[in-house]
């Protein structure tokens, strides 16, 4: 290390060269975050009263105010480990890189509580709908597709066909000379099933009634966002409660149309995800330092810039925190 | 070794403390619903200024570092403002056109007003 150098020729700035590269970086990193928070500041003036709201968006200040206070914590930690490595109390330095460590395990928690909220009310970037349109179809697209499935889960394509099953031939079999019969009972009522939840589930207006409204003619009232609503919600509810359809539809989620929804959500994870990102890198670099079997002074600059890289990632949600939470 | 710089005493402790307070004050600020939106903007994007210079200052060290750090930082800081900056005619004020595309919404919504005559 330059400690056991003299210094008198020394050249270039006075501060180890691993401390201006990582101050380098850091100028690096305020320009890649500059480029999400700048144009999240920028969507957000440009869509106004539309921008969805902390309601609709499922922002918990309290889960963001915890976050900022865990990583203040973890801050002020390797702040007092740094000062203790530089006064070569080293095992005071290796406990409160640990708590350090431990404090971003707990904000990395509780951003993943925060995701999981997001995912299950549908806060997905691309799949929010922005308008009643949208949700509508999307409701209805997510119960087609549920029926579907439930449908071919219980009624396979060509399981009722008695040539490639065999467990209606061997029924077939004891029940002798009734075969025909009995395979068209059970393609019946399979028959009977798909037209069942066809009826009941299906958002669209059925097949039979549009002849009638064309002889009518009058034109429907077309249906209404409320409807849907209170039909998709029954169906999920009480497959939830009474598993009527095995279940199939209880993981529908209905998401309200929120206009500009998709760039919140976009602008949401990327800037967080990052972070995110930023605090494991973090993590892994106290964790090269407290893997040592035993710490000396030679680690006093890799503690010191880990401890920068880890302040900016504090720095970094300080704003994060009121733009995404508050604002 | 350039960490003569320990021999600068700082209260740590208060720095944490300054940053606690902080910290609640900005929760505070959105509990008490300001009346004006911009008001509780420039109340909590204040503190978080704040926030940072005390983070920067003290945590970071940037008080007692040489005259390097202007170099390094300033360009990096003019740019930050600058892009938001830059952008801000074209989509924040979005002068040309203040309507979401999205916002046939407002016309399906009963109730909702349409501020502005469909094309």
């Amino acid at each position: 290390m330059s400690h056991a150098q003299p210094s008198a020729v020394k050249m270039g700035l006075p501060i180890p060269n691993s401390k201006l590269a990582l101050w380098l970086f850091l100028g690096t990193e305020i320009m890649f975050f500059t480029a999400f928070i700048g144009t999240y500041i920028v969507f957000r003036l440009g869509c106004g009263d539309l921008w969805p709201t902390q309601k609709e968006t499922h922002i918990e200040i309290e889960l963001g105010g915890v976050n900022t206070f865990v990583l203040i914590v973890s801050s002020y930690c390797v702040v007092v480990a740094h000062e203790a490595m530089s006064k070569k109390s080293f095992a005071k330095a290796r406990k409160y890189l640990w708590i350090t460590m431990a404090l971003a395990v707990v904000f990395l928690g509780i951003k993943s509580v925060e995701y999981y909220g997001k995912y299950t009310h549908g806060l997905i970037p691309g799949l929010i709908p922005e308008n009643t349109t949208q949700a509508i179809q999307k409701a209805s697209n997510d119960v087609e597709q549920a029926a579907t499935a439930y449908i071919s889960s219980v009624a396979p394509e060509g399981a009722f066909d008695p040539n490639n099953n065999p467990t209606l031939q061997k029924v077939a079999g004891q029940v002798e000379g009734d075969y025909a019969k009995y395979a068209v009972a059970i393609a019946d009522q399979a028959a009977n099933l798909k037209e069942h939840v066809r009826e009941n589930v299906s958002l669209d207006i059925p097949l039979a009634d549009i002849a009638a409204i064309r002889a009518s003619g009058e034109t429907p009232e077309p249906i209404t966002i409320e409807q849907v609503k209170a039909r998709v919600m029954s169906l999920m509810e009480t497959d939830v409660e009474e598993p009527r359809y095995d279940g199939a539809f209880s993981g529908i989620h209905w998401t309200d149309a929120m206009t500009y929804g998709n760039l919140f959500a976009s602008a949401y994870f990327l800037m967080t995800g990052f972070h995110a990102v930023h605090v494991l890198v973090g993590m892994y670099l106290f964790w090269i330092v407290l893997k040592q079997p035993k710490l000396d002074e030679t680690w006093t600059d890799f503690v010191e810039n880990s401890g920068l890289y880890w302040h900016f990632v504090d720095l970094v949600w300080i704003f994060l925190f009121p733009l995404l939470y508050i604002v | 070794m350039s960490h003569d710089d320990h021999g600068h005493n700082v209260p740590y402790h208060l720095i944490f403390v300054a940053l606690i307070v902080c910290t609640a004050l900005s929760w505070v600020a959105d509990t008490i619903q300001f009346n004006n939106h911009i008001l509780l903007i420039a109340v909590v994007m204040s503190i978080a200024v704040a926030k940072a210079l005390f983070v920067m200052t003290y945590f970071m060290h940037l008080k007692f570092e040489g005259n390097w750090k202007l170099v390094l930082l300033a360009p990096t800081a003019i740019l930050a403002v600058g892009l938001p900056l830059a952008l801000m005619p074209d989509i924040g004020v979005a002068y040309y056109q203040n309507r979401a595309p999205q916002s046939q919404y407002l016309e399906h919504t009963p109730g909702a007003e349409v501020t502005e005559e469909a094309h």
